[in-house]
C-alpha cells in the first residue's frame, strides 16, 4: 500500500503541461500541479488494486482501511487545515455507520423471532411497532442522505454554538469530547431503538439500482476506493479555494483574519461540517464493511484512535491523513496476536515521537528529505510523492503571507 | 497454532506488498479438501482475554484448550489433530464479528467456540449463517433463537428459571427487583421472568439496567432500600457483578432478608470476589464446581493441575469443555472428505455424552442440550452448596415462554 | 428522608473519588496548562501498584498508600522529564502526546502484569459499615471521603504555605519572569507533575478495593475529571472541590431519578453548555496567564 509506483503515467501529462504557459513556471504554480497530480495518482492507485489482488478477503480488509483512511481525512479537514481539534469525530462516523445501518437491518427479514417488519432485537425489547423515525429508513436514498446529512446538521449545531462563542483550542477538544462520550452513552442507552450495546448485526448488504454490494467482493471495494477519492478531491478543491485560504489564515491568527472582516465562525462551521459530512460517510463505508454498526464506533478510543493516524500520516495534509491512517492499520492487520501486544507499544512510542519531532506527520519527513536536496517537486517522483506537494502548498502560503 | 498464523501473515505480507500473489478465492463453498487439510482440523477459538468480560472468557478459552490438548494427546480426531486457531475479541461485539469473518474465510476453521455474552453471540450468529460454517456456544442464555449454525450447549430458560423462580417465590416472597447489565440477554431473561411472576401472583418493584463494566452501584443500593423487595433478580454479568457484591455487603444488607439470585454467577466470580461477598446468594445452573461425580472429579482435577490449584470450573466452563467432546464424537462420525460444518452438525444432532454434570444429550431438533437444572447457594468458602436438583434432565425449549412458537429442525414455528 | 439521606451520601461519595482522581490533574493542567491525557493511566499504575504489592509482598494496605503515591510520582516525574516538558508551548499537543503515553503505559501493564482483571481487598477494618443517622454507610467510603479531604488540606496547604508553593505559584503566573528571579522553573514543573501524577496513583490506590483493576480502567477516569477540572475553573483548588460535589451530586440524583447512563449522559450535557457560556470554569482565579 506504501509504495506507489505510477508515476510513469501520471508524470507526463505535467511535463506536457507545463512549457507551454510561460517559459518556466514558478515554483509555487508548478507545485499545486504537483498536488493535483499526485492526488490523482493516489486514486488511480487505490482503484486499480482488484485488478492485482483476486483475494476477497483481502479486498475487504483493504477496503476496510480505505473508509478509516477517508475518517482520518475528514480530521485532517478541520484539524490540520482549520485548527479545530475535533476529538469527537466518532460523533459523526457513527451517526453514518447507525444510519445505513438503519436501512440494511430493515432489509433483513428477521428469521429468530417471527416478527415480520420489525427488527429483532426491537422484539427482544418489547416494541411492538416500529418506531417513526426507523419508517423513512426504508429507503435507501434516504438512508444514505442521512448518513451524510445528519452528521452535517448536528456539526453545523455543535459548530455554531462552539464558534459563535469564540470558543477556540483546548476547549473545542474538550467539548468534543464530551458530546462523544454523551452520543455513545445514549446510544447504548436507547437500547430498543439502536440495539444498545450490541449494535446493529445481522445487516443485509447494500443494493443500488440492482447492483448488490457484498462487502467481500470488487464491487464493494470499488465503492469505497471511488467514495474515497471524491472526497479526497472534493477535500482538496476546499483546500484550495478562497474559503480554504481563510481556513488556513484562522489557524495561524484568528484574530489577524477578523480583524480584516471576514466572518471566522462562518469559516469553521463551514470546515467543521464538511469533515463531519466526510465522516459521515467513511462510518457508512466501515458499516457495510464490517456489516456492523456498533456503539464502540462512538468509543473514545477510537475517535482518539483517528486523531493518532491523522497525526502520524500528516495533519495538514488529506493525502498524508488519509495514507497515515491507511499505513496504521495495514501494519496492525498483517501482524499476529502475539505481536499485536508490542506492536501497541511501539505505536505509542511511534506517536508520542512523531508529535516530539514531527508535528506535521510522515509527510514532513519527505519534505525534509525534499529540501535538503535543494529543489522539492523533482522528488515527489520518486518516494511516496503524496505528503511532499501539500507541505509544499503550506510553504507557498506562507510566503504570500509574509 | 503458530505454524498456522505465520503462514497467515506471510501469506498477507506477500500479497499486500507485490499485489500479485493472492489467495484463491478461499470463501468459496465446500470443496471438501481444504477444510481438513494434511493431519489436522482447524477450529476457531474466540473468547476474549481482555475487557469487562475477560473474567469469565479466560475460563471458558481455557476449558476449550485443555479439552482440545487431551484429544490430541489422546491421539486426536481419526488420526488428526485439532489445530486451535486462538482469536482475542476484547470484550467487544463488532471484534467479534470481525475475527469471526477471519477465522471463518481467512483461516477455513470447521468450527469456532466461542463467546458468552449474547450481544457478542448476535453479533457473529450472521456470519456463521452467510457462510454456513458452525459455531458452538457454551454460555447459557435467554432463548428465542434458532439457528441452524449454532451448537448451544448452555442452559436456555426453562432449563434455569422453571423451577427457579417459584422456589424463590415460595421460600422468600413475592416483591422481585430486577436488576441486569444493559445488553439483550438481561433484557429478555427479565422478559421471561416476568412471565413467569405473573403466572405465580408476583411482583416486579424495580427494573434496571446499568451498563456493562459498571461499578458505582449507590444509586441501585439506595434503591433497594427503597423498593424493600424480597429477592434481587441479578443478571449483571462481568466485572460489574463483583464491584455489586461488594458493595452490597458494604452497605449493610444480608442476603437473609433480601438474597440475590442469578443465571450467571458462578464460581468464577466468588472467586474474584472473595467467597464472603457471595455467601448466601441463590444460583440456578446445571452445573457447579462441587457436583459430586468421577466425570466432574477428572475434569476439576485436571483443571487445576493445568491452570493451577486456585482455579475454579463452573457452570459455563463446564459446557466449554465437554462441547469439544461432542465435537470429536461429531468428526469422528465423518470420512475426512466428509468434514464440512454442515456435516458435523448434522452428525452432532442426538448425540450423547457423560459430561461433568450428567450424562447430556443434543436435541437434534433445536441443536440446544438435555441438561440437569440445579438451584444452589453460595457458601463463604466460593463453592455451591446445591439445595434443590432436578431429578431428570430437561429438555431444552428455546422458546418455552412464548406458547406457540417453537424451534424445529426446519427453524422458528409459529408467529 | 433516609432515602433522601442515603442518595446524598451516594452523590457525596461520586464526588469525592471524582475530587481524588480530579485533584492531581488540576494542580498539573492548573499550574502548567498541560492537558494529560494519560492521568487516567497513573490511576490505572496506582491500582496495579497496590495489587502488586498487595499480592506479591503482603503489604498491609495503609502502607501501600504511602509506597504507591511515591512509585506513581516517580513515572510521572520520568514522563515529564521524557517527553511533557518538551511541548509547554504547545498545549494542543500535549493532548496527543500524553495519550500515546497512555497507550504505553496500557500496554506496558497489560505485558506485564497480565490483562486479566485483578482484585484488592478492602482492609479488615473498613470492610464493614456504620450507623449513621439511620442508614447504614459503607465505612471504606467514609474513608475515601476522609482522605480525600485530608490530600485537599495538604495539597492546599502545599500550594499556599510552603516555599515550593510559592514558586510554583511565581512559575503558573509568569514563567520567564519567575525564572529571572532565579526560581528553576522547569525543577518546578517536574516536581508539580510527579505531585500530580502521584496523586493520581494514589486514587488508583484507593479505588481498587471497590473497584475491579484492568489495565484500561483509566480511560473513564480521566474523562470524567477533565469536565470536573474545566467546569470548576483552571488553576482553582476551590473550584474543583465545588464542582466535583456538582458533578457528584447531580449524577447521583439523576441515577437515582433516571439511571447511571441516562445521569451522566445529562450531566456531560450541561458541561458542555456551560463550557460554552463560562469556557474558564465557574470559579475561576483572578489571576491568569
Amino acid at each position: 500500500m506504501s509504495r506507489i509506483k505510477s508515476p510513469s503515467h501520471a508524470w507526463p501529462p505535467a511535463n506536457s503541461s507545463a512549457p507551454p504557459a510561460a517559459a518556466r513556471p514558478s515554483l509555487p504554480q508548478r507545485a499545486s500541479y504537483v498536488q493535483i497530480l499526485v492526488y490523482l495518482a493516489f486514486c488511480l492507485l487505490i482503484l486499480a488494486v482488484p485488478l492485482v489482488i483476486d483475494d476477497a478477503f483481502l479486498l475487504n480488509k483493504y477496503a476496510r482501511y480505505l473508509a478509516l483512511g477517508l475518517a482520518a481525512a475528514a480530521l485532517s479537514l478541520s484539524w490540520g487545515y482549520s485548527g479545530i481539534l475535533n476529538l469527537g469525530q466518532g460523533v459523526s462516523f457513527g451517526l453514518g455507520a447507525y444510519a445505513i445501518a438503519m436501512h440494511l437491518k430493515l432489509k433483513t427479514s428477521p428469521v429468530h423471532t417471527g416478527a415480520a417488519g420489525l427488527p429483532d432485537f426491537m422484539v427482544w425489547n418489547n416494541v411492538q411497532t416500529l418506531p417513526w423515525f426507523w419508517e423513512p429508513f426504508h429507503s435507501t436514498l434516504f438512508a444514505i442522505l442521512a448518513g451524510m446529512l445528519l452528521p452535517v446538521i448536528v456539526a453545523s449545531l455543535l459548530g455554531w454554538f462552539m464558534f459563535r462563542a469564540r470558543i477556540v483550542g483546548v476547549y473545542v477538544a474538550i467539548i468534543t469530547l464530551a458530546m462523544l462520550v454523551v452520543t455513545n452513552l445514549l446510544f447504548i442507552d436507547q437500547q430498543r431503538y439502536t440495539g444498545g450495546f450490541n449494535g446493529l448485526t445481522d445487516l443485509a448488504w447494500l443494493e443500488i439500482g440492482g447492483v448488490e454490494f457484498d462487502p467481500y467482493s470488487p464491487t464493494f471495494y470499488y465503492l469505497t476506493a471511488g467514495c474515497l477519492s471524491v472526497c479526497l478531491l472534493l477535500g482538496l478543491a476546499l483546500t484550495r479555494s478562497k474559503a480554504g485560504l481563510i481556513l488556513r489564515a484562522i489557524r495561524n491568527d484568528v484574530d489577524r483574519v477578523r480583524f480584516f472582516g471576514y466572518d471566522v465562525a462562518a469559516y469553521q462551521i463551514l470546515a467543521f461540517a464538511v469533515s463531519a459530512g466526510m465522516a459521515g460517510v467513511a462510518g457508512m463505508l466501515y458499516a457495510m464493511v464490517l456489516e456492523f454498526a456498533s456503539p464502540t464506533f462512538m468509543g473514545v478510543p477510537l475517535s482518539l484512535s483517528m486523531v493518532i493516524w491523522a497525526a502520524v500520516g500528516g495533519r495538514g495534509s488529506l493525502l498524508g491523513a488519509t495514507i497515515g491512517a491507511i499505513l496504521v492499520n495495514f501494519m496492525q492487520g498483517s501482524l499476529s496476536e502475539t505481536f499485536l501486544d508490542t506492536w501497541q507499544l511501539i505505536l505509542g512510542a511511534l506517536f508520542i515521537l512523531v508529535v516530539l519531532f514531527l508535528p506535521n506527520g510522515l509527510a514532513s519527513l519527505i519534505d525534509m528529505a525534499g529540501e535538503r536536496l535543494g529543489r522539492a517537486p523533482p522528488r515527489a517522483r520518486t518516494e511516496e510523492p503524496a505528503a511532499a506537494a501539500p507541505r509544499a502548498m503550506g510553504t507557498f502560503n506562507t510566503k504570500q503571507r509574509g | 497454532m503458530t505454524i498456522t498464523r505465520r503462514s497467515f501473515i506471510k501469506s498477507t505480507a506477500i500479497a499486500g506488498a507485490a499485489g500479485a500473489v493472492g489467495f484463491p478465492h478461499i470463501w468459496i463453498k465446500d470443496s471438501g479438501l481444504a477444510w481438513a487439510a494434511g493431519n489436522e482440523i482447524k477450529v476457531g477459538v474466540l473468547f476474549s482475554l481482555t475487557g469487562t468480560t475477560a473474567v469469565v472468557e479466560k475460563s471458558l478459552h481455557n476449558a476449550t484448550l485443555m479439552a482440545i490438548d487431551e484429544i490430541n494427546k489422546a491421539g486426536g480426531i481419526n488420526g488428526m489433530k485439532i489445530t486451535p486457531v486462538v482469536e482475542d475479541p476484547a470484550s467487544d461485539p463488532a471484534t467479534f464479528a470481525d475475527k469471526a469473518n477471519k477465522l471463518v474465510l481467512n483461516d477455513r476453521c470447521v468450527s469456532v467456540f466461542g463467546s458468552y455474552t449474547s450481544a457478542s453471540r448476535k453479533a457473529v450468529l450472521p456470519v456463521f449463517e452467510k457462510r454456513k460454517n458452525l459455531y458452538w456456544y457454551p454460555t447459557l442464555y435467554e432463548g428465542r433463537e434458532c439457528s441452524k449454525d449454532v451448537m448451544y450447549t448452555g442452559a436456555v430458560p426453562n432449563q434455569q428459571q422453571k423451577d427457579f423462580i417459584p422456589w424463590l417465590v415460595k421460600n422468600h416472597g413475592k416483591k422481585f427487583y430486577l436488576i441486569g447489565s444493559n445488553y439483550i440477554y438481561p433484557k429478555e431473561e427479565n422478559n421471561v421472568c416476568k412471565i413467569l411472576l405473573q403466572q405465580l401472583g408476583g411482583e416486579v418493584v424495580g427494573e434496571e439496567y446499568v451498563p456493562l463494566g459498571h461499578s458505582e452501584f449507590g444509586s441501585v443500593l439506595n434503591k433497594f432500600r427503597e423498593t424493600k423487595p424480597d429477592v434481587i433478580f441479578s443478571t449483571v454479568v462481568g466485572d460489574s457483578v463483583i464491584a455489586l457484591h461488594k458493595q452490597y455487603k458494604a452497605a449493610g444488607f444480608t442476603p437473609d432478608k433480601m438474597p440475590m439470585a442469578s443465571l450467571t454467577t458462578s464460581e468464577v466470580e466468588i472467586a474474584a470476589m472473595g467467597g464472603e461477598y457471595a455467601a448466601g446468594h441463590y444460583t440456578s445452573a446445571p452445573y457447579f464446581m462441587s457436583h459430586q461425580s468421577p466425570e466432574n472429579q477428572k475434569f476439576v482435577e485436571n483443571y487445576q493441575k493445568r491452570y493451577g490449584k486456585d482455579a475454579v470450573t463452573h457452570f459455563v466452563s463446564e459446557p466449554a469443555y465437554f462441547q469439544i467432546y461432542l465435537f470429536r464424537q461429531a468428526v469422528e462420525k465423518l470420512g475426512k472428505g466428509d468434514i464440512t460444518p454442515i456435516n458435523i452438525r448434522d452428525a452432532a444432532g442426538g448425540l450423547e455424552i457423560m459430561a461433568p454434570q450428567g450424562r447430556v444429550k443434543v436435541d437434534p431438533d433445536n441443536l440446544h442440550c438435555y441438561l440437569w437444572p440445579k438451584i444452589a447457594q453460595a457458601q463463604a468458602d466460593g463453592q455451591f452448596k446445591v439445595i434443590e436438583q432436578s431429578a431428570e434432565w430437561v429438555k431444552p425449549e428455546p422458546y418455552w415462554a412464548y406458547p406457540g412458537q417453537s424451534c424445529t429442525k426446519d427453524g422458528l414455528k409459529g408467529a | 428522608m433516609d432515602i433522601v439521606l442515603g442518595q446524598l451520601f451516594t452523590g457525596l461519595s461520586i464526588g469525592s473519588i471524582l475530587l481524588l482522581v480530579a485533584l492531581g490533574l488540576a494542580i498539573i493542567y492548573g499550574s502548567m496548562g498541560v492537558i494529560n491525557l494519560a492521568h487516567g493511566e497513573f490511576v490505572m499504575l496506582g491500582a496495579y501498584s497496590t495489587w502488586l504489592l498487595q499480592s506479591a509482598f503482603g503489604l498491609p494496605f495503609l502502607a501501600c498508600l504511602v509506597l504507591v503515591f511515591f512509585m506513581v510520582a516517580f513515572a510521572g516525574w520520568v514522563v515529564e522529564r521524557g517527553v511533557v516538558r518538551f511541548l509547554y508551548y504547545r498545549p494542543l499537543d500535549t493532548i496527543l502526546a500524553t495519550w500515546g503515553i497512555g497507550i504505553i503505559l496500557q500496554q506496558a501493564v497489560r505485558l506485564s502484569a497480565g490483562a486479566e482483571l485483578r482484585y484488592v481487598q478492602t482492609p479488615e477494618a473498613l470492610a464493614g459499615s456504620i450507623d449513621l443517622l439511620g442508614i447504614a454507610i459503607p465505612s471504606y467510603r467514609l474513608f475515601i471521603l476522609a482522605v480525600t479531604a485530608g490530600l485537599l488540606l495538604l495539597t492546599w496547604f502545599l500550594v499556599q504555605h510552603t516555599e515550593f508553593g510559592m514558586k510554583l505559584r511565581a512559575v503558573t503566573q509568569n514563567r520567564e519572569m519567575a525564572s529571572c528571579y532565579g526560581i528553576n522553573s522547569s525543577r518546578v514543573f517536574s516536581l508539580t507533575f510527579a505531585f500530580g501524577s502521584g496523586l493520581a496513583g494514589l486514587a488508583g490506590a484507593l479505588v481498587a478495593p471497590i473497584k475491579s483493576v484492568a489495565p484500561d480502567m483509566g480511560t473513564n477516569f480521566v474523562v470524567d475529571a477533565f469536565m470536573v477540572v474545566v467546569v470548576g475553573g483552571v488553576g482553582s483548588l476551590l473550584g474543583t472541590v465545588a464542582s466535583s460535589g456538582i458533578l457528584g451530586g447531580s449524577t447521583a440524583g439523576l441515577a437515582f431519578l433516571l439511571n447511571d447512563t441516562l445521569a451522566k449522559a445529562l450531566v456531560f450535557l450541561a458541561v458542555v453548555v456551560l463550557i460554552r457560556f463560562r469556557p474558564r470554569g465557574l470559579f475561576v482565579d483572578r489571576v491568569r496567564r
